[in-house]
Order: structure tokens, then sequence, then C-alpha cells
């Protein structure tokens, strides 16, 4: 729970026949992390990539089966049988085709009805148009000539491609005449020069120019356009029937086997996506390299011998100090700390070998909310809220329900409830009688909280092998006995007491000691000229010195926030105590409801800064690589 | 924020190279190249040195812009920081172009997907989607649906009327292009003249270019040459390129440009020349604007202009050398590199 689990680096050689099978196996195993191959040994042996036309074969089928399913939909639930073996190269590249076929049938009849679509959407605008065209003061017929000296055209075109048109077109001696808009389409009539009429037909096709195909009708008997427009959209209507006709054929007609190719290309998918970080291999032969966990090792061989018999080699390490950062991080969490790993990992994920702090994290921040939002009433609304809104949040609900617990534990501490202070007996103090109390309390707090993130990070430079910087730097152990020289000092300085004025000499030796050692080491490890390395040593030995107290006064937000929770409800109370009675109630509620809201929303943000930038930042990289083990279509959310 | 930004403008104007600079790059022994390109603030381009492959230096050459880019747009905000960040994606427009004509080729997706190139922080097309798209058509559509709806929109119903590649690019172009002037409208407004000159040059350059190349290269009507070309407020203006348009010959639409830009193309008789004269003009302007007093942001997009023409001469300079080719052509090839040619 502290640690990533100790992990083996695993290469698996077989025939590359069988790639596709152990590359399923493995996905079923449901711990293999595939990798890179190193770039020695006999992986450099291995130096052709025997998946990857497989993993392009996948791609396109998977491309061209989601895009179907899109149109076609309403396909059932996937199930794949424990022993469906995988597709070869040859039967992926068959179903590849077979999925082009469906597709791009299904992207005709498609393309037919966006187009039919299209042309409904026209006639309905050429119903509007007509009525215009018809009285426009021209005798159309006249107009329309195929014979005549002008070239008249009436059409519509984009509106912002008009007035380029417009520009373009008298060029040639041509004029563009608008006489109606719809949406974004702007109708016109172009008439220029016959014997240029081909100089602007580039123009026209450019602008996205549609022709109105006024029917013959129109130009001798106007009125007959009405009925022209009638038999024109049920001919529209018409081809829109038979194109659902010729979908919903196309759906009954593949549907069959849809459900199979869906199948096949969900066992395809565990060797494609091993082929992505890189399944090396040469002649018949290839090979699969990844981690997986130690405890599971025996039982990978025991897999991998029933599906095999033998036909395979698998070869087993511990990874090596310099892979440490290629290393992924696979924790095992008890379901009640699950709802806080997402918090952590937002910040980053720990490194392997590396200390993970989801354990003190959840702890920490809880205690961190409870202190600052300590309230019985407050904290048993939010639990109540975080309860109801259980099947919403999910998991993340637990979060609410405990921070909710706790806010109502120190809420008995404090003897709070609904910033009543009367109510009940403080089982511990109130804040706002004992504020120098509450602020000691808090920097307390945070000086043990950075003693330990301080101790964390030693321990894991040291596992990290970074020995020098674990003892030297000013995260390190001459950091901490800096850090715990200046807090001694501070602590006998401001104590009147005789024991505490002995503390004061060896304390600043402590403190002087170690920043002295982190100077040194500053010096060391700067790559500079003498002048950039001296200002360098300077400057973050300063740091050193400024950060660790910031951070540490840092903490008495704790201690303001318990207060400023007090004082919110005080200045509720004393706008309430003005009002009459029903006023004083409305008040009263609506003063909590600001309370639980705002302040409880600043004060979750606060701690969990607290946690990140006082805690986070001085042991914990971030820079790790998550655990993603190879996994069928259907499972990989249950990472 | 505009004193870190012209701060920071200074500090990357010392990795401009100059005349002699590209004389020693040329001249280098071949060992000597990586740390010269290294020492001028092209780390990326140092360590590809020995690839020998050129579309692998074309993508190290964005990756480059694209990194320097990044930094200046850092304390950027508002329509400073979205005309940035625009200028950027016209690498993207290229790999729209790419993708569409890897679908037209039938092209397999991945080595479509090797010849895009990566636009990191800058990306907004899922290319891994599109590149399995089964056709020009799906693609457009898709493309549609994008961010770059309205450009594909126009170049899409273009294309499905002539099927013509050509008229796709031309489309996306200028719809690129259009874009880019309408988001510098307001920073014209607001940063002042430096700004305008900057986009003047750039514009006027793209556009008498684009009419030279259109008009007798592809030998398009007047109307279409100026339908594809950018609608324009600077020198060359959209009444003016109308009139330019119209003219029959290189020689006469030299004598009817504007008076600066006439003596500017004295004694031009090729296009490519224009291309040229107008390169370097717009890169006289971008360095006075960079060593002037003007705002953050201009002196910015000055840098970005200039940085681009000397990775534009380095990349001939080290495609020169693989290739073999004498010092002296590669120094002519030096002094003709197109606007745009990226």
């Amino acid at each position: 729970m502290f640690r990533a689990e100790p992990l083996l680096k695993i290469r698996l050689l077989m025939l590359a026949t069988e790639a596709p099978d152990a590359a399923l196996e493995l996905a079923r195993f449901g711990l293999f992390n595939p990798a890179e191959h190193a770039h020695s040994g006999y992986d450099q042996a291995f130096d052709e990539s025997p998946a990857e036309a497989y993993r392009e074969a996948w791609l396109q089928a998977e491309s061209r089966l989601s895009k179907v399913v899109e149109q076609c939909g309403g396909l059932g639930e996937l199930v794949i049988p424990a022993d469906a073996a995988a597709p070869s190269l040859a039967d992926l590249l068959e179903l590849n085709d077979w999925l082009k076929e469906v597709w791009t049938t299904c992207l005709g009849e498609h393309e037919a009805e966006m187009r039919t679509q299209d042309d409904q959407r026209h006639l309905e605008a050429l119903e509007e148009t007509l009525e215009k065209l018809e009285r426009l003061n021209v005798d159309i017929a006249q107009l329309l000539r195929q014979d005549g000296l002008l070239a008249v055209n009436i059409g519509s075109l984009p509106v912002i491609s008009l007035k380029r048109v417009t520009d373009a077109l008298s060029i040639t001696g041509f004029l563009v005449s608008t006489f109606d808009q719809h949406n974004e389409q702007v109708y016109a009539v172009i008439a220029g020069p016959r014997e240029r009429e081909a100089e602007v037909r580039g123009v026209l096709s450019q602008a996205g120019w549609r022709e109105l195909p006024v029917p013959l009708e129109l130009r001798t008997h106007p009125q007959a356009a009405r009925a022209w427009l009638i038999e024109e959209r049920k001919r529209v209507e018409e081809r829109a029937g038979v194109q659902c006709k010729v979908m919903d054929n196309l759906r009954g007609q593949y549907r069959p086997r849809m459900d199979e190719a869906r199948l096949r290309v969900a066992l395809a998918r565990p060797l494609a996506e091993a082929a992505l970080v890189g399944v090396r291999g040469k002649g018949g032969l290839a090979g699969v390299a990844g981690w997986i966990p130690r405890r599971r090792v025996d039982a990978l061989r025991a897999l991998l011998e029933e599906r095999f018999h033998g036909r395979y080699l698998l070869d087993v390490a511990v990874p090596e100090a310099h892979e440490a950062a290629k290393v992924p991080s696979l924790v095992r969490y008890p379901g009640w700390l699950q709802p806080f790993v997402p918090l952590v990992k937002s910040y980053g994920v720990p490194r392997y070998g590396e200390f993970d702090p989801t354990l003190p994290f959840a702890f920490t921040y809880l205690l961190l909310f409870g202190a600052m939002f300590g309230d019985i009433g407050h904290g048993a609304v939010i639990l109540v809220l975080a309860a109801a809104l259980y099947r919403r949040l999910g998991r993340m609900a637990w979060i609410g329900i405990a921070a909710g617990a706790v806010s109502m534990l120190f809420g008995l501490f404090y003897g709070s409830i609904f910033g009543y202070e009367d109510v009940i007996e403080p089982v511990w103090m109130s804040p706002l009688h004992n504020p120098i109390h509450v602020l000691t309390v808090a920097v307390s707090f945070g000086v043990g909280f950075i003693i330990l993130t301080l101790l964390v990070n030693v321990r894991n430079k040291f596992t990290a092998g970074h020995v020098s910087e674990a003892l030297f730097d000013s995260t390190g152990i001459a950091g901490l006995v800096f850090y715990l020289g200046a807090v001694g000092s501070v602590v006998s300085l401001a104590n009147a007491s005789e024991s505490a004025a002995k503390l004061a000499n060896p304390a600043a030796v402590l403190a002087v000691l170690g920043i002295v050692t982190v100077a040194i080491f500053k010096w060391v490890e700067t790559r500079a000229g003498w002048g950039e390395r001296a200002l360098v040593t300077a400057i973050e030995t300063l740091e050193t010195g400024i950060n660790l107290f910031a951070n540490t006064l840092s903490f008495m937000r704790v201690a303001a926030f318990s207060l400023n929770h007090v004082a919110l409800a005080l200045a509720v109370f004393t706008l309430a105590n003005g009002l009459s009675t029903a006023g004083h109630w409305f008040t009263i509620a609506l003063g909590n409801v600001v309370i639980i809201v705002l302040e409880g929303g600043i004060v979750a943000i606060q701690a969990l800064r607290l946690m990140y930038y006082e805690g986070f930042s001085r042991f914990f990289s971030g820079d790790g690589r998550e655990f993603v083990p190879l996994r069928l279509e259907l499972e990989r959310n249950k990472v | 924020m505009s004193a870190y930004l012209n701060t920071r403008v200074s500090l990357f104007s010392g990795r401009l190279w100059q005349n002699g600079d590209f004389d020693a790059l040329i001249g280098s022994p071949d060992a000597d190249i990586a740390d010269t390109l290294s020492d001028r603030g092209l780390p990326q381009l140092a360590a590809g040195y020995n690839n020998q492959d050129p579309l692998s230096l074309e993508q190290r050459i964005i990756a480059e812009i694209l990194d320097e880019t990044r930094v200046l747009i850092r304390p950027l905000t508002g329509d400073a920081r979205n005309f940035l960040i625009y200028w950027t994606e016209r690498f993207e427009i290229s790999n729209v172009k790419t993708l569409l004509r890897g679908k037209m080729t039938g092209e397999k997706p991945a080595a479509l997907l090797a010849r895009l190139t990566p636009m990191g922080a800058f990306s907004r097309l899922d290319v891994q989607d599109l590149v399995h798209a089964e056709d020009v058509t799906e693609l457009l559509r898709r493309l549609e649906a994008g961010p770059y709806a309205g450009i594909v929109r126009q170049a899409r119903r273009a294309f499905e009327d002539s099927h013509d590649p050509f008229i796709l690019d031309a489309a996306l172009d200028r719809g690129y292009y259009e874009g880019l002037a309408r988001r510098a409208q307001p920073l014209e407004n607001a940063v002042g003249s430096a700004f305008r000159r900057l986009m003047g040059s750039l514009i006027d350059c793209i556009n008498l270019v684009w009419l030279l190349r259109y008009r007798f290269n592809y030998n398009l009507p007047p109307a279409q040459v100026y339908f594809l070309l950018v609608a324009s407020h600077y020198g060359l203006s959209s009444s003016r390129l109308r009139q330019l348009a119209a003219l029959g010959s290189l020689d006469e639409i030299l004598i009817a440009l504007p008076d600066g830009l006439r003596r500017e193309m004295n004694g031009v008789t090729e296009i490519h020349e224009v291309f040229a004269r107008m390169d370097r003009m717009a890169a006289d302007v971008a360095g006075k604007v960079l060593h002037s007093g003007a705002g953050a942001i201009a002196r910015a997009f000055a840098f970005l202009i200039l940085r681009e023409r000397d990775l534009r001469s380095v990349r001939a300079v080290l495609r020169g050398r693989h290739l073999g080719l004498p010092m002296g052509d590669i120094k002519q090839a030096l002094q003709r590199m197109p606007e745009g040619a990226l």
C-alpha cells in the first residue's frame, strides 16, 4: 500500500504465427504491461517488426467497424468466449476487405441520404424563391433563352462569397443581382456577355454556386411551377423512402456478420496494442517484452504452458537500477482507499520504488479538512448530501462522507453545531476562545508534517540510488538537520523557561551545520563558471531557508480557517438577531448554506493545496508511469 | 507582460542568421554542422543532421518554429494570443492538404501519418481518425465537422464541382489567409502601423505571387484569379488586384503596380524574381519592425517571419549539402527562396 508492487521484466519469444494468440493470452492474464525491447543482447538481433502489418490492418478494421456501427447502430453486447482464438493476419485482412465493402456501401447510401436531405432543404427554399421569381418584372422565358446574347444564370451562393463573386465577375462584364436570402444562402441572377460565359464558370464553381433548376414550365407558364414543385418534392420523398429501405436492408444483410466482425476485432486488439510499443522478431520468431508483478510469474508460466505446450521461451529479469524510470507503478489499494487515488494521481503517478502517498494523503487530508471546518451540523449536512448523491458521484462520494464525518468529529471537539458555540460543551477547546493555542497546534502539526515529508524524501532518494542527494540536499538529511535546528532555535527563543534556553545553542549549531552542508552540496553540484556558481549556491541556499519557513507558516491557515468558520457564523448570527422571527431563521438557514457551500469549498481546496504544495512537492516527483495492462476491449476500464 | 515578451523577443532575435552565417554553414566541414546548428538555437536540427530524410528535416524545422512560438505565446492573451496560435495553424492546413492528397492517391494510413507534421501542443486535428477516412469525400466531411470547418466547407464545395486538387489547395490557402487577415484586424487597430505594415507585406507578397502564378503558370481566367486571392485592404487593395488580374502580361502587371512596389520590381523579367524581391521586401519590413519600438506582438510576429525565412534558407543549405551540390549553387538557391515555400 505504501509502494508499488515489485515487478519483473519478461520477454516472451514464440512463433510469429502464434503471436496474436500469445498477446490474447497476455491480455486475458490481465497483468501484463507491454514495454519497449532493450537495445542490447538478443533483442538487438530481433530487428524486424512482425506485428506492424497486423496493427495496420487492425487499425483500419477497427476504424471501419466503428464507423459502420455508428451508422447502423443498435448492436447488442459483445460476448467474448473464453476459448476464442485471435484472428491471423490473413483473417484480419479478409475481414478488413469485407468491412471496407460494407462501409463503402453504407457511405454511398449515407451520402445519398445527405444529398436527398440537401435537396429537400433546397426545394423548401425554392418554393419561397419561386414566389418571388414569379413577381420579377421580367420575361423569364426570354431571359433564360439559350441562344440569346446575354448569358443568364439563376441560383444561390453562400452570402459570405457574394461580394467577392460580384467583384470577380465585374472583370468579365457580368452583373450579379440578388433577389432573396435564406439563412446563409443568397439567391441571385447573374448575367453577362455569352461569349465570356466560360470564364465565369471557374469562379462560380469555386464560390459554391448552385444553379436553380428552373423548370421549362416556369419559363413558359410561371403558374405551372407549383405543380412542378409538388411533383419534385414527391420524387425526392420517394427517393428518401427508397434509401431508408436500402439502409434497413443493408443493416439486415450485414448484421449477422457484424457481430462476428466485432468479436474478431476485439480478439485482435491485444497484439495490435502490443505492437504499438514494439513486437520484435526475426524470421519465424516474434517477441514481446513487458512488465508483470513478481507474484504472478508462476501463474503466467502455467497459462503459457497450458496454451502453447512448450512452444515459447519466457525470459524473466529483475529491473536494473538504470531502468527505474521506465518501470511502471502497480499499487494495490484497498477498496476504502480507492476514492482518494484520483486526487493523488491528479498530481502525478509515483515512480516505481517511490513511497506512495495515498494512505497518508487520505488521513491528513481528512484531518486538515475536519480541523478547518469543524462543525457537527455542517459536517452532518455534507455527509448526508454526499450519501444522497452517491449514485451520481460514484466512489468519490466516500470522500464527502468521510470529510463530513471528520468535520462532525472536530465539531464535537470544538463544541460547534451549525455555528452555535453554546449548545454543547467542547470536548477539546473552542477555537474562538483559544486562538493562540489553535495557531500553535496548527504550526506544530505543520512542523511534524514537513519533517515527515523530508524523511520520506530521504527514503525515496536512497531507494533511487541518489545517496548524495539523500544526505546533503536541501530536502535530504542536511535540510532536515537545518530544519530541526531552526525550529529548535525558534522554540527556545519563544520560550522563557531555563530548559528551553539551554536548547538554543545546540539548535543553532545544528541549523548552521545543516545549511552549510546544503550550501557546499549546491556548490559542488552546480556546473557553471565561478560567478554563476556562487550566485546559484547563494540563491538556492537562501531559498532552502525561506521555503521551509514559509511552508511551516502555511499551516497557520488551518487555525485561521477554524477561526474563520466561527467568525462567519457570528456574522450570520449578528445579521439574524437584527431581524424578526421569520427573518431571523431565514437568515440563519441561508447563512449556513453559504457557509457550507462557500467555506466548505474553500477549505476543501486549501486542504488539497497544503497536501500538494507543502507535502507532495517535497518528496513526490509524480513522473512515474502508470501500470497499464494489456486487456481485451470490453475490460479496458477495469484496470 | 509586454515587457516580458519584448525581452524574450530581443533575446530570440540574437538567434537570427546573418548572411555570413549561411556562408559559414555552407563552408563548414560535416563534423561541425551539428555544433553550428546547436549554437544557433536549433537543437532539433542539430540532433537530426545525420538523418538524410528531407521530410524529417522539414518536420524538425517546423518543430523548432513551434517551440519558439510556444514560448512567445505564453505571456499573451486575447486577440494577440489567438493571432499567433492561428499563425501556427498553417502547418496544420499543410497537414490537411497532405491528408487530402494521400487519400486521392490511396496512400496507406501509416505512411500518411509518418508524413504529417507533428503539431504537439498546437494540434487541433484528430489525425489518427482522419487517416482512416475511406476517401476524399469522407475525409472532407470529417474535416468539416472539425476545427477548420469554415475553411474546408468552401474547399469541399469547390472540389465537388471540379474534382481538381489544385482548386482544393487554392481554396484551403485562401480560406486560411483570409482568416489570418481577419484576426489581424483588431491588432492593427490596437498595435498600430507596425503590425499593419507586417501584415501588408505578407499579404501583398502572397497575393502578387499567387496572381502571377495563377494567371501565367496555370492560365486561369482573370475573374477566377481574382476570386482566389486574399481579400485585402493593404498596399495591393482588392480593387487594385482586380485591375491587375485583368491584365495580360507580366510587364503590364509590373507597370500597373503601386509606385513603391513598381520601383522594387525594376528590371524584373521572370516570375521567380518577383518572388525573391517580394520576399526580401517582407524581410526588410519585418527587420525594421523587430528593431523598432513597436508593440510586443508586432515584434514577436516580425521575429517569427524572419526566423521562418532563416530556417527555409537553412533547409536549402542542408538539402544542398546532402545532395552534394557545389557551394555556388547553394548560395544562388538562397537568393531565390520564394515566400510561402514551407
